[in-house]
C-alpha cells in the first residue's frame, strides 16, 4: 500500500482527443490548404508516405476481389502488429467511437450524480466473434466489404470529411448516432458487444504482450476494477487477460490496493 | 435533497429531450446523395463516371474499401461518395463531369490504398470516351457555326479533339473522358445531356487489370 497508482486516464483522454482532432483538421487541410501531408481517417491514413490501412478494411478487400495488392498488405502491417502485441489498444487509445462516448459520459455525468452507470444489458460477449464472421462472411456473399462502409470508426471521419467538403452529412452517419444511444442504454454496447474491427483486433490481440496482470494476494476484492471497466469485464478474477480487454487501464488507477498493474509477458 | 429515484427521473427525462434533439438535428443535415442505380447495379452511366485508373466495375464493388480518401484529396470536389441508397455500391466514389468535370490532376490516383484506383498518368487515363451529339451540337446542326467550346477546354487539344471543317472531331485513341468538353458545352438538351457526353465504354470490360 501507500504506492502511488499510475494514471493512464488523463494520457489516454489526451490521446483520444488528439486523434479525434487528426480527422477533425485533415480534411479542411485537404480542402482549403490543399495540404496533403495527413490525409484519410481510420479506414485509411497516411502522414507523409507512412500509410495505414485498417485491417478489417483490407482483410474484406482481399476477400472479396480474391486479389492481393501490394501496398494494401504494408498498409496493413503497422496496425496489425500493434494489435498482435498490445491488443485492442486502437479501441480504447485512437478510436474516434471511444472519444466521443467518453465525451457523452462527462456530459451524462452533468446530470447524473452516478460516478459508474451499470452495463445493464448482459449479453455474452462471444457475440463479438459473431459479428466479425458474420460480417465477413456477409460481405463475401454481397461480393463488397459494404460493412466497412458502415463501421462507425471509420464512418465518424467520412462524415466530418462529408460535412467539409459539401456541407452534408450522408445518411449512414445516424449509425454513429445510434452506436452512441446504445452507449446511454448500456455501456459500450457497441463495442462490447457488435464491433466487427475490434473482433478483428481483439482476435490478433488473443497472445499480446501487455496485459493488465491483477495480483490477487493484494486484491481486497472490492469490486471497483469491474465498476470501473468500460467493457465490464472482471480484472480480480482475471478477464483482463481475456481477449476482450483493450487495455485502456481505467481497473489500474481504480484499484485501491495497487493490485493491478500492466505487465510485459516474456515471450 | 433529491433521492435516488429523483436522480432516475431526471436523468429519463434528459435523455428523452436529448434524443428528440438529436432526431430534429439529424432531420435537418441529413441529405441524401443522388444516386440513380438499384441495389446490385452500377451507378455508372453517360457522363458520371469513375475517377482516373479505376479497375473494371466488375471489380469495383468488391475492392474498393469507402475510405473516400479519393474524394478528400480531390481539390475540385468533383469526386463525389455514393451514400446507403446505392446498394452494394454505396460509398464508392463517382464523378458528374455536368456539374464538375475531372481536371485530371491525378492525385486521386495516388492516394488509393486498394489499388481500385491504379496510379497512372494523364495520358492513360480512361474514364470514358466523349461522343458528340451531332443533332444537337450547334456548330454540327449549323444553328451556331462558330461554337467550339469543346475544342478550346480540351487538355489534348489536336490530339484528342479537331477541328474538320470548323466542325469539332473527336479522336477515340486520345480522348481521356475527363468531362471538361461536356461541362463546357453550352447545349442542355430535354434529358439534361449536352451535346457532347462521355459514355464509359471502358468501365465494363471482362478482361485486364483488377
Amino acid at each position: 500500500m501507500g504506492k502511488k497508482v499510475k494514471k493512464y486516464t488523463p494520457l489516454r483522454l489526451l490521446t483520444l482527443t488528439l486523434a479525434f482532432l487528426l480527422i477533425l483538421i485533415t480534411p479542411y487541410l485537404n480542402l482549403h490548404l490543399h495540404i496533403n501531408f495527413i490525409q484519410g481517417w481510420f479506414q485509411s491514413l497516411s502522414i507523409g508516405h507512412l500509410w495505414f490501412v485498417s485491417p478489417l478494411e483490407g482483410l474484406e478487400s482481399i476477400l472479396t476481389s480474391r486479389d492481393v495488392y501490394g501496398p494494401l498488405l504494408v498498409g496493413m502491417l503497422i496496425p496489425v502488429l500493434l494489435a498482435i502485441t498490445l491488443g485492442r489498444v486502437f479501441c480504447s487509445w485512437v478510436c474516434p467511437i471511444s472519444f466521443l462516448s467518453e465525451v457523452t459520459d462527462r456530459i451524462i455525468l452533468l446530470f447524473s450524480r452516478k460516478r459508474f452507470r451499470s452495463s445493464g444489458l448482459g449479453i455474452t460477449r462471444k457475440t463479438l466473434w459473431f459479428a466479425l464472421i458474420g460480417e465477413i462472411i456477409f460481405a463475401l456473399i454481397l461480393g463488397a466489404p459494404i460493412f466497412v462502409f458502415l463501421s462507425p470508426p471509420g464512418l465518424v471521419g467520412r462524415e466530418i470529411m462529408m460535412l467539409t467538403l459539401f456541407g452534408s452529412l450522408a445518411l449512414e452517419g445516424l449509425i454513429v448516432i445510434i452506436v452512441l444511444l446504445m452507449h446511454i442504454f448500456s455501456k459500450r454496447l457497441f463495442c462490447r458487444n457488435f464491433c466487427p474491427l475490434g473482433g478483428l483486433l481483439s482476435l490478433l490481440g488473443i497472445k499480446r504482450r501487455l496485459m493488465v496482470v491483477p495480483d490477487l494476494e493484494a486484491c481486497l476484492e472490492c469490486g471497483m476494477c469491474k465498476k470501473s471497466c468500460p467493457l465490464s469485464l472482471d480484472p480480480q478474477r482475471g478477464e483482463s487477460l481475456s481477449p476482450y480487454c483493450w487495455n485502456c487501464g481505467s481497473c489500474i488507477e481504480s484499484c485501491k490496493a495497487s493490485a493491478l498493474k500492466f505487465k510485459w509477458k516474456d515471450i | 435533497m433529491p433521492t435516488k429515484d429523483d436522480a432516475r427521473h431526471i436523468k429519463r427525462r434528459t435523455f428523452i429531450k436529448a434524443l428528440g434533439a438529436t432526431s430534429v438535428v439529424a432531420g435537418s443535415i441529413f441529405q441524401p446523395i443522388r444516386s440513380s442505380a438499384g441495389f446490385l447495379a452500377s451507378p455508372v452511366t453517360t457522363n458520371t463516371l469513375r475517377p482516373p485508373g479505376a479497375v473494371s466495375e466488375k471489380y469495383f464493388a468488391s475492392k474498393c474499401i469507402r475510405c473516400g480518401r479519393c474524394v478528400e484529396v480531390c481539390p475540385y470536389k468533383c469526386i463525389r461518395p455514393l451514400d446507403i441508397h446505392s446498394g452494394i455500391f454505396a460509398g464508392t466514389p463517382l464523378i458528374h463531369v455536368v456539374d464538375i468535370p475531372c481536371y485530371l490532376c491525378m492525385k486521386c490516383v495516388d492516394v488509393c490504398p486498394t489499388g481500385t484506383l491504379r496510379p497512372i498518368s494523364q495520358e492513360e487515363t480512361r474514364m470514358g470516351l466523349a461522343v458528340i451529339d451531332k443533332h444537337a451540337c450547334m456548330t454540327w446542326n449549323q444553328e451556331l457555326a462558330l461554337c467550339r467550346t469543346c475544342y478550346n477546354v480540351c487538355p489534348f487539344k489536336e490530339k484528342a479533339i479537331k477541328l474538320d471543317a470548323l466542325r469539332p472531331v473527336i479522336i477515340e485513341e486520345y480522348c481521356t473522358g475527363c468531362g471538361l468538353c461536356v461541362h463546357g458545352c453550352p447545349v442542355t438538351q430535354k434529358d439534361g445531356k449536352k451535346a457532347i457526353n462521355v459514355e464509359p465504354i471502358y468501365a465494363f470490360k471482362e478482361k485486364g487489370a483488377r
